[in-house]
């Protein structure tokens, strides 16, 4: 099992699914986000804070508000339980200044939703390798 | 026996092109001034450690304003009819006027991020009228934080300014004081954090002037590894343009030093302090 394979994937899913905090920041997170770390790709779906589907068959009718692409190696660093400078939060990786990261699509929920949003992607340093 | 802080905190009315501002200001201790600038979009409690720390207050008079439309500065008359863009012009001609309000010797400015920018408008300005500049998380060119997502009313402009910020923190710091400095990034009127960007990352452009500074005041630039807005190589950089500077990088921590992570931000700041009390 290794990072960002669908294991890990069902087990961030858990994690998220677990937190008592997403649950209260989160009400409102409702969208489907793509997560791409390198050539592998997933469709998230937040409903109120929870993630009830995480799709990994992404092809041309997959639909997402949306996307979040970067290379593994980049997630890689962000999900390290102290994650080195530039590569602790997305907007640092997706600054233009950095560019680690591109976030593309209808981001208007991911910012109406950031604190949550970043909430659980930071859950994604607890998952058990 | 009441736990009653030293912080004493008063309005001064500050006169600056035909306007009557009413700052606020928190101050403590004796000695050389030293007036500490917040960063964009929050007020002077970021400084409330540095205010405390006798270690500091005993050889400075340590004095934080809010700047106008900031924590308890009122906004100026009008303000609900023109969308807010700070100025270099009128940020460091404001300051100027504030200490001279206070009638501050030859103060020392220590300002962070937007407030580390502007001490390279002072040092170009105002250097005959100051003793030593801390540029704090501080470059010549700090682009790409403009943005309209800052300031729109399909989001909460609090969630959304506090949490874009909150990644510029470095992961050592403790998270209590990470959330205190979201905390403080939450609550500043709609557009402000914003409309202080525009001077942060659109009017202050300093790249073809950093090295036409005279050098006749020390500048002390400070920054933290996990500063992704104001990287240490973009401090280096600008740096290495202005004479009679000198440049300290700071291990574990990010843009918000004095709030984010007192401690260590004091293991550096201490030495810098040092020198310029023995410069006079």
């Amino acid at each position: 099992m290794a990072a960002f394979d669908t294991g890990w994937m069902e087990r961030w899913q858990a994690l998220v699914n677990q937190d008592s905090v997403t649950k209260i920041i989160g009400r409102h997170l409702t969208t489907d986000v793509l997560l791409a770390f390198g050539d592998t790709a997933y469709v998230v779906s937040f409903v109120g804070g929870t993630i009830p589907q995480v799709l990994s068959n992404i092809g041309p009718e997959s639909t997402y508000a949306f996307a979040l692409r970067g290379p593994a190696e980049t997630w890689a660093k962000f999900i390290q339980p102290v994650p080195p400078p530039m590569y602790n939060d997305i907007w640092a990786m997706a600054h233009p200044l950095h560019g680690r990261l591109q976030i593309e699509g209808d981001v208007k929920v991911m910012w109406q939703n950031l604190r949550a949003f970043t909430w659980t992607l930071d859950l994604m340093r607890n998952v058990q390798e | 026996m009441a736990n009653i802080e030293p912080i004493t905190g008063r309005y001064v009315r500050v006169p600056y092109e035909g306007e009557d501002y009413r700052v606020f200001y928190e101050e403590a201790g004796q000695g050389i001034p030293l007036v500490c600038l917040h960063t964009a979009g929050t007020d002077t409690r970021e400084w409330r450690h540095q205010l405390c720390d006798i270690d500091i207050n005993s050889d400075f008079r340590v004095i934080a304003l809010d700047l106008p439309r900031h924590g308890k500065s009122i906004p100026p008359q009008g303000w609900w009819k023109e969308e807010y863009k700070l100025t270099a012009k009128f940020y460091s001609e404001f300051l100027m006027a504030f200490c001279k309000e206070l009638e501050l010797d030859n103060p020392v400015i220590m300002g962070s991020s937007m407030g580390g920018n502007i001490c390279l408008h002072l040092a170009r300005n105002f250097s005959s009228d100051l003793r030593a500049l801390i540029a704090i998380e501080a470059c010549d060119y700090s682009p790409g934080w403009w943005l309209d997502w800052l300031w729109n009313p399909h989001v909460h402009g609090g969630e959304a300014c506090a949490t874009s910020v909150y990644g510029l923190m470095a992961p050592q710091s403790p998270e209590e004081y990470r959330r205190e400095t979201w905390w403080y990034y939450s609550q500043s009127g709609p557009g402000i954090f914003k409309g202080d960007l525009y001077f942060y990352s659109v009017d202050h452009d300093f790249r073809e002037m950093a090295e036409q500074l005279s050098g006749d005041i020390p500048v002390y630039f400070m920054t933290g590894v996990y500063d992704f807005a104001c990287t240490p190589e973009m401090t280096e950089k600008t740096a290495r343009k202005v004479k009679n500077s000198e440049c300290i990088i700071m291990e574990e921590i990010g843009h918000f030093p004095m709030c984010e992570n007192p401690v260590t931000f004091k293991k550096y700041l201490m030495p810098v302090l040092a020198k310029i009390r023995q410069t006079g």
